[in-house]
């Protein structure tokens, strides 16, 4: 418990700071407002001179006197022979009652008796005109001469004051007061400051860049022109869009369910059967996991589209489409079956073969004791992928953009309305709305199958296989694993062959034309892609590895929040969190559209959850009194986590990093909208070459980032001898 | 190596954890209060749960008492974290560093405390030589014994030259053999440094063998301080009888004290017990401790009990034989059998004490 004094001690220079904090507050919002009032009196004074000598003109001027005077009117009084009357005209109706009513009062009367003596009055009156609070500014109008008064102007002068800069004080004054109290308060009370400084700052993160963001793409799907409004979400759960949401999740489950059976027959072939070849077809069947965005789409493209080499010149095919649900399906199960067959096969490892050795015994068939013992233990792990998959599918974002056709999906919908229609309150709804399967197809995955594995890990290596598929159906799954991965191969070896034609579809001479244009007009993608990617790399392994250390050794309040809250980005599609970034920075007090920051942040907070995964499991590994040991020698907090933590988790902190630049380089559903001509994203341009037909162009720098990343990994592999922790990483 | 050796106190420290779901409040340490003496070893000795190791943890900054204070030197270090105290812990687990060989385990105390270099490998030589491992100083810890690993870390924490040097059970992973020995390495270690030493264990033996004196802790509460011999021979309580080592157990009615002893009715027979523990009363009930050796068997109808010999055990320099009584299965400690005549198993025979020897205890009211 801390001592009384230092609890008096704190509170006082609290109090002290929070003076000074109110003080400079109130002195700046002071200065602020004098000099507003200020210039709008020096303003309304420029308009009544302005007002015409010639009663004629009178109309028209007050009529005017809006456009000068946004949201205000004005009442003129004429002078006439009786001291106490005068004649009124008015801008309009309003106007002229509001006069009626306040007339009469005694700051009216003050108003008029300092406009008899030349002089200007402003009303500390506030009156409603218009919907809106107004003051009273009263200004004589005087003759050229400058010595009769022709009339007085009565201003009704909209409440001047920069109500969003005020507003930005008040944050900002109130913002350093806390802080200040977290700060002092930790270094005062907290025994290590450092795990406090640490909480506060992965706090200060997850609260700016994932709440704040998230909270502001769901408060403005409710605004419509700045007021509550349900008119959005109408829009977004009418026919059209619910349309697009049965696309999404029609397409999810195909893609599920075909690539949960091919995952489930690469995993069954390699790891349960003698079939040859094992580990280059573990390799291969690995390989789309990372391989960049578009580039199987733009290999389907180059096969079977509208020019394509199979279906226009093999086949000769010409009402064949190859955009749609049926392409999309191919494509996407390529590209993710990897995930089905990475999270089988370690259920299909872990799973004791005496078990199906019994059941043989017991005189059961192959088949029936694949049937009956297999497949049931199995299914846990199946519908765990299948879940994957699924949720995969949904956040696909660069697959359908260029494969999609008429074929309707929600994360390309909400793309198109985000910067076809420039409604990104109805994008920030439509992704919102595709988080409704996503997320629940996540908590099931998570806390429902995953708990619900019979799979045992008894510690002992299954020394000797039982042979359970007989030769023939070894030699079915063989040819089938074999012609997937000649599939994928031929898919690749396309990307490669298309750097080197000159026009595919029409012309396809050799040509090295492709590379170098591609090279120039990439170069600066190129570049600023890999630096950002290289920015949030170290940025995002350092914080994971603190997060986690913070999250498995320390207790605090509030850690479950803060926990829950860092690994939400993990279940946001892309897509949403892109958009949740435009809405909320482009906008005071965080102003980041448009830099290389916020595309930084939106990869370290996108590829943190992942991060910290590794790092808590692998410091569950390692017995806490090795720290305690550290810190009982001498060394405090930080010390601790550079010369103790971060070496133990070394290879989690590396794969993270890994993991990180790999999918920043890869990235797109979030990226694209981040971009801006000056930080450009290659993915983003291999789309803008395919798009535009450049298929060339888009091959060359595909190409080019599948090397860069086949290197990333290549470069980690050798760090890190350990790919058991990478394979299970990628998994996700 | 040793600097001047410093005292450890503990005022009142109690440790309560919460318990979250609504369910009572743990108490692991309850008041506990005692002084360590500058150079003293002290064994805090408990079965497993009586906030022995919490107590430790404390002392170490692991922990933090809910109230109450610890001083180490005479300063208050209540709320001050490990790396700020003076105390080096050697962990159950020992905690080596597996990314660092040896010697880089031993200097990392140094190297926090930026020692310069020459130093640092000067004092890492002698540390290293103290324990019997220079050989090893290149090695990785994963590839040592326990008995090794043990060593190391006990090196990794005099190096530092702590004030107090605290051992968390660090013996409990050794094998039988190298435990005895260990024990022995470490209280000359501790005696030629003349240093502060707060030892844990469940181990009876260690801390009867080892410390100054011993601590005996349950369900959080300190029950009897005193030396190896005190504890063992004049316990306060039933419970530090039975835990520090074999008795036998009569319960009597007290009748009168009697100098430092008292007289007691044990089956309606009045014996005399030469010792009695504080708390015992004329007209209460008590219970009368016998350890083995002060036991001697009989003729039937001669001692204050009788029974049967169930069996005898063969230690050489002596021999235990088990006789069943009306209070249970009782012990009796015949020392160097040669010569004496050691009754059959089955036989009848009764057994008398040693009036001198035995104790009266209150009873438990726990």
């Amino acid at each position: 418990m801390p001592k009384k004094t230092t609890i008096l001690r704190f509170l006082a220079a609290l109090a002290l700071f929070a003076a000074v904090d109110a003080w400079v507050y109130f002195t700046l919002r002071g200065t602020l407002r004098s000099q507003e009032a200020r210039d709008s009196e020096s303003r309304l004074t420029l308009l009544a001179r302005s007002a015409p000598a010639d009663p004629e003109n009178l109309d028209t001027w007050l009529a005017s006197v809006p456009e000068s005077l946004p949201g205000g009117a004005a009442v003129y009084l004429i002078p006439t022979e009786d001291p106490e009357a005068y004649e009124t005209r008015s801008s309009d109706e309003e106007a002229a009652r509001l006069w009626d009513s306040v007339s009469g009062g005694a700051d009216a009367a003050k108003g008029l008796e300092s406009a008899y003596y030349f002089e200007n009055y402003a009303s500390p009156q506030r009156v409603e005109y218009g919907g809106q609070r107004v003051r009273l500014f009263y200004a004589p109008v005087l003759d050229e001469s400058e010595s009769e008064l022709l009339g007085i102007a009565v201003f009704l002068a909209p409440e001047a004051g920069n109500r969003t800069l005020e507003r930005l004080f008040a944050l900002f004054a109130v913002g350093t007061l806390v802080l200040y109290a977290a700060l002092s308060g930790i270094s005062r009370f907290a025994r290590d400051p450092t795990v406090g400084y640490a909480v506060v700052i992965l706090a200060g993160i997850a609260g700016v860049f994932i709440a704040y963001p998230l909270a502001e793409a769901l408060r403005l799907s409710f605004l419509k022109e700045g007021r509550f409004s349900l008119e959005i979400w109408k829009d977004v759960l009418s026919g059209a869009h619910l349309q697009a949401l049965w696309g999404s999740v029609r397409l999810g489950i195909w893609t599920a369910s075909v690539s949960t059976v091919i995952g489930f027959v690469f995993a069954f072939a390699i790891h349960r059967t003698g079939i040859g070849g094992k580990k280059f077809l573990s390799t291969i069947a690995q390989l789309p996991v990372i391989s960049p965005p578009f580039s199987l789409t733009l290999s389907v493209i180059l096969l079977a589209g509208n020019n394509g080499l199979i279906t226009r010149q093999l086949l000769g095919l010409q009402n064949f489409s190859i955009y749609g649900l049926s392409g999309l399906v191919i494509v996407q199960t390529v590209g993710m079956f990897p995930i089905a067959y990475l999270t089988l096969a370690g259920v299909l490892q872990a799973m004791d073969s005496t078990l199906e050795e019994a059941a043989l015994d017991l005189n059961a068939g192959r088949w029936r004791a694949f049937r009956t013992v297999t497949l049931p233990l199995a299914v846990p792990g199946i519908l765990s992928a299948w879940l994957l998959v699924f949720t995969n599918s949904l956040a696909d974002f660069a697959n359908p953009l260029l494969l999609a056709g008429n074929y309707r999906v929600l994360s390309v919908e909400a793309y198109i309305q985000v910067t076809g229609r420039n409604d990104l309150g109805g994008g920030a709804a439509l992704s919102l709305l595709l988080l409704l399967p996503t997320l629940t197809a996540f908590f099931l995955q998570r806390n429902w199958v995953a708990k619900r594995s019979f799979v045992t890990v008894t510690g002992k290596p299954n020394a000797k296989l039982v042979e359970i598929a007989s030769p023939r159906v070894r030699f079915a799954l063989g040819a089938g694993v074999w012609t997937c991965v000649a599939l994928i191969l031929g898919l690749y070896g396309t990307i490669v062959a298309g750097c080197f034609v000159k026009n595919w579809g029409i012309d396809y001479s050799f040509t090295l034309s492709n590379i170098g244009e591609a090279l120039t007009r990439g170069r600066d993608a190129i570049r600023s892609t890999v630096t950002l990617a290289a920015a949030a790399t170290p940025v995002a392994g350092l914080l994971a590895m603190a997060a986690a250390l913070v999250f498995v050794r320390k207790t605090f309040a509030g850690k479950r929040v803060l926990e829950a809250l860092m690994m939400t980005p993990f279940a946001v599609p892309g897509t949403l969190l892109g958009i949740a970034y435009i809405l909320a920075f482009n906008k005071a007090p965080l102003i980041l559209v448009g830099t290389s920051a916020i595309i930084v942040i939106n990869y370290v907070i996108r590829e943190l959850p992942v991060g910290i995964e590794s790092g808590v499991a692998s410091l569950r590994q390692i017995d806490p009194s090795i720290e305690e040991a550290a810190k009982d020698l001498g060394a405090d907090e930080g010390t601790v986590f550079r010369t103790i933590v971060l070496p133990l988790v070394r290879p989690a902190f590396i794969t993270s990093m890994s993991y990180t630049f790999v999918r920043s380089m890869t990235a797109v559903s979030a990226v694209i909208f981040l971009i801006s001509a000056r930080w450009y994203h290659m993915t983003v341009l291999i789309y803008n070459f395919s798009e535009n037909l450049r298929f060339g162009l888009a091959s060359v720098l595909a190409t080019v980032l599948i090397v860069i990343v086949l290197g990333a990994f290549a470069l980690m592999r050798l760090l890190v001898r350990d790919t058991g922790a990478l394979e299970k990483t990628i998994t996700r | 190596m040793a600097k001047q050796p410093v005292a450890v106190t503990l005022d009142d420290v109690t440790r309560v954890y919460k318990n979250v779901k609504g369910r009572p409040d743990v108490v692991a340490v309850r008041q506990a209060s005692f002084e360590v003496a500058p150079g003293e070893l002290v064994t805090l000795l408990g079965p497993s749960g009586c906030g022995k190791t919490t107590t430790l943890r404390m002392i170490a900054g692991f922990d933090l008492p809910s109230s109450g204070l610890i001083r180490i030197g005479g300063e208050d270090v209540t709320n001050l974290p490990p790396n700020k105290r003076d105390t080096a812990t050697v962990f159950q687990s020992y905690g080596l560093f597996p990314h660092m060989t040896v010697a880089e385990n031993v200097a990392y105390g140094l190297r926090v405390r930026n020692v310069p270099k020459a130093e640092q490998e000067e004092r890492v030589r002698r540390a290293l030589s103290l324990t019997g491992l220079s050989d090893y100083a290149e090695r990785s810890p994963g590839r040592l014994s326990g008995g090794q690993q043990q060593r190391v870390a006990l090196s990794r924490s005099l190096v530092v030259e702590p004030g107090v040097l605290l051992l968390d059970e660090p013996l409990s992973n050794l094998d039988a053999l190298l435990r005895e020995q260990m024990r022995v390495e470490i209280r000359r270690i501790q005696k030629s440094l003349g240093i502060t030493a707060v030892y844990v264990t469940h181990d009876r033996t260690e801390a009867m063998s080892l410390s100054d004196r011993v601590i005996v802790m349950k369900d959080g509460r300190i029950r009897q301080i005193g030396s190896p011999s005190t504890i063992y021979e004049d316990p306060d309580s039933v419970f530090v009888a039975g835990f520090v080592g074999k008795v036998a157990f009569f319960p009597v009615a007290v009748e009168g004290l009697e100098g430092p002893g008292c007289a007691c009715v044990l089956h309606g027979k009045t014996v005399r017990a030469g010792k009695r523990a504080p708390g015992v009363a004329a007209g209460k009930p008590g219970i009368l401790m016998a350890r083995p050796e002060s036991l001697r068997l009989g003729a039937p109808g001669q001692g204050v009990a009788d029974g049967t010999v169930r069996q005898n055990v063969y230690l050489g320099s002596s021999v235990e034989t088990f006789v069943t009584t009306e209070y249970g299965e009782l012990l009796v400690q015949v020392d160097d059998p040669a010569g004496k005549r050691i009754p059959a198993e089955g036989e009848a025979v009764s057994i008398s004490f040693n009036e001198a020897r035995v104790r009266v205890l209150p009873p438990e009211t726990e």
